[in-house]
């Protein structure tokens, strides 16, 4: 996935162009707006995340000129908890936002779903390692043990499957299986995950579920 | 309304002037007709007399005599050049003409010998170049000569212009009043607005420092004590804002402290020495964490700092409150199972509202449910739809919170037990937040605590049609 990172901010452009790097991505970045807009309009891009607030050329600039050529998926990232300049982003033509500060996980998460082509195909049977999930029928069996899980639990345990190896954050966790779209002062997901492992992790040898120090969990094979 | 400011002291000085000059120029113009009138009267009683001295002198025979040879007696008799005199035998060349003046004498009836002259038979004419012109005609029975005709007339100079010396009088006397009542008016009015002044001097100097001033009833007039007052009560509210909002700035100060001092402290101690890659590790995970604390509580900051609804009641939806009910009693029910609690949930109807702030709302007060509610106890959240929109009830046993506390548990960084250890999941911010979300949604909240259960309760208005 070609991604291209248009940023003024120094330590911001650094760790986005090394983080996304470290995850196998190619990345561009571009440290202010003039050339985030030539290099979006000579090299074909897979997504753009654009900072909003830059000199020379600020993002809404960049973002209507580029859409006057070219429908590249854009995600802007912007410091004003406002919801006009939300608004405003998405008028021009940008396809999701992030408020600053933001997790980095749930900045790969998005750029993920921006990327992904075509309708979302849901599997009906899902098989990681020993685990079987089918979907329709809601019904969970690991090795040759049933396991009962409540809605939210399920939820929790699609939601992992379907992204395996990836890191989901807390707040993504919580908006996906909740549907509560804010940082919460709880720790429900911590709670929810350690109920789930209970169930199909701890009385089996292989771990799927994995925690990652002050990000979220990961689902994966590979501890 | 116009846009430049008037002169309160220069109107009414302007009024005084002009109501003086049209009171005291009615009065002369009343005076002026009497005086006019009474000067008529006499001049035409004048007249009359003469004319009747006239009747009488030529009764005598002699009389005629001397007015035949000597006419000149006649005229000095007159005495000015104003006066005419004419006597004369009708349809014949006069016996006497005294006319200095060469007024041209109109024709006029006469009055009959026996009719007794009065006031009503002077005839008023216009006279000459304006100057008015009385005269009186009689006919008179002189026995040899047979009936003569007596007309006497006076032009009125003099009385023209003593009125107009009077009219002149009344004129200046009225506009020098005016001036006088214009100045004194002006400064009355200037000493009367003085309290104001010494007001506005006393405002100005009222600024952020000084706050708890409070303008000066005492010496002030009547009139602007309701203004004073409502003034003061003004700089009431502002100070108590301006309290608040610095509380709440002092209150947030020391809430960064504690995840500032975390990660300073925490990392400095990591860079004394060379660590283990497992140790780096766990120092940026726990820098991570203080950093979220410190990122979730500048948004909720910034969450509070909203004031304009609009944004929120443009998006607001019809809910569910079953199922948003339902949600919330999902999301707690591994929190709440971990202290043994039960979340019984239950409601119906419809809530209009946004649905993040509405979750945000129920989450906030479910977490606080939850911790300080007694382990093994119910949570108990309902919906209850009235006339009025849905009330949404969240009430959890535990210990009574006293009720001094209860009015301000809404504040921001308010806790209800100072002592209690400041978690890393609370920030004191929840219920303002919860507070801040029902005024967005015109909505009310309320909170009470009764032997062992607390309860607090939102309202939702309905959707207005």
């Amino acid at each position: 996935m070609n991604i291209l990172v248009v940023e003024d901010e120094p330590k911001a452009g650094n760790y986005l162009l090394n983080g996304l790097q470290e995850l196998g991505y190619c990345v561009s970045l571009a440290r202010d707006g003039v050339d985030g807009l030539h290099q979006a309009l000579e090299t074909p891009f897979d997504v753009i995340v654009l900072d909003v607030m830059m000199p020379k050329m600020d993002g809404w600039e960049v973002l209507r000129r580029l859409r006057k050529e070219a429908d590249t998926p854009v995600l802007f990232l912007t410091a004003r908890d406002d919801i006009a300049d939300r608004i405003k982003g998405l008028e021009l033509g940008a396809d999701d936002y992030l408020i600053k500060p933001f997790s980095f996980a749930e900045l790969v998460a998005r750029l993920r779903t921006l990327t992904r082509r075509g309708p979302i195909r849901e599997d009906e049977q899902l098989q990681i390692a020993d685990l079987q999930i089918d979907v329709l029928k809601r019904r969970v069996t690991r090795a040759t043990t049933r396991i009962t899980l409540t809605n939210k639990e399920f939820a929790l345990l699609h939601l992992f499957a379907t992204h395996p190896g990836q890191v989901l954050s807390r707040s993504l966790i919580a908006s996906r299986v909740w549907d509560m779209n804010f940082d919460s002062d709880t720790n429900v997901v911590d709670v929810a995950v350690r109920r789930l492992r209970l169930k199909i992790d701890d009385p089996f040898q292989l771990k799927l579920i994995h925690s990652v120090r002050g990000i979220g969990y990961r689902f994966d094979t590979q501890p | 309304m116009s846009s430049r400011p008037y002169s309160l002291t220069l109107r009414l000085a302007l009024i005084f002037a002009l109501l003086a000059f049209a009171l005291l120029t009615t009065l002369g113009v009343a005076l002026y007709r009497e005086l006019e009138h009474e000067l008529v009267r006499r001049d035409d009683a004048a007249l009359i007399s003469r004319v009747d001295q006239l009747r009488n002198l030529l009764n005598d025979g002699n009389t005629l005599d001397l007015i035949r040879t000597k006419p000149e007696l006649f005229q000095n008799m007159l005495g000015n050049r104003e006066s005419v005199l004419s006597i004369a035998a009708p349809g014949q060349k006069p016996l006497l003409l005294v006319n200095p003046a060469n007024i041209e004498l109109p024709t006029v009836k006469p009055v009959p010998k026996d009719h007794i002259l009065a006031l009503s038979d002077v005839q008023h004419l216009p006279g000459l170049n304006g100057v008015p012109f009385a005269t009186v005609a009689a006919s008179i029975d002189s026995g040899d000569l047979g009936s003569l005709q007596v007309t006497s007339g006076r032009l009125m100079t003099e009385r023209t212009a003593v009125l107009a010396s009077y009219r002149l009088s009344v004129y200046i006397l009225a506009s020098i009043a005016a001036l006088i009542l214009a100045v004194v008016g002006y400064l009355l009015v200037y000493r009367g607005l003085l309290p104001l002044r010494h007001l506005a001097r006393h405002a100005q100097g009222i600024g952020v420092s000084n706050l708890a001033e409070r303008l000066d009833v005492r010496g002030a007039p009547k009139e602007l004590l309701p203004m004073i007052e409502s003034f003061n009560t003004m700089l009431e509210r502002l100070a108590k804002g301006f309290v608040q909002l610095g509380q709440v700035s002092t209150d947030m100060a020391h809430e960064l402290r504690t995840p500032i001092n975390n990660l300073l402290g925490e990392t400095q101690v990591a860079l004394q020495q060379d660590r283990s890659i497992e140790g780096y590790q766990q120092l940026l995970a726990s820098n991570v964490e203080e950093l979220e604390r410190l990122a979730r509580m500048l948004d909720n900051m910034l969450f509070l700092a909203r004031t304009d609804p609009t944004g929120a009641l443009h998006q607001r939806q019809a809910l569910s409150a079953a199922d948003e009910v339902q949600r919330i009693a999902d999301y707690f029910e591994g929190l709440a199972g971990d202290v043994g609690m039960r979340i019984l949930a239950e409601g119906e109807g419809v809530i209009w509202a946004e649905p993040m702030l509405l979750r945000r709302a129920l989450a906030n007060l479910c977490a606080n449910a939850i911790k300080y509610g007694a382990p093994g106890s119910d949570l108990l959240i309902q919906a209850v739809p009235d006339a009025e929109g849905v009330h949404l009830n969240v009430s959890n046993q535990g210990e009574t919170i006293p009720a001094e506390h209860l009015p301000r548990l809404f504040e921001r960084f308010y806790r209800a037990d100072e002592s209690r250890e400041r978690s890393a999941q609370s920030n004191g911010l929840g219920l303002s937040i919860v507070a801040t979300i029902m005024r967005l949604h015109n909505g009310r909240y309320s909170v009470s605590s009764e032997a062992g259960v607390t309860s607090f309760e939102l309202v939702f208005p309905r959707r207005e049609a």
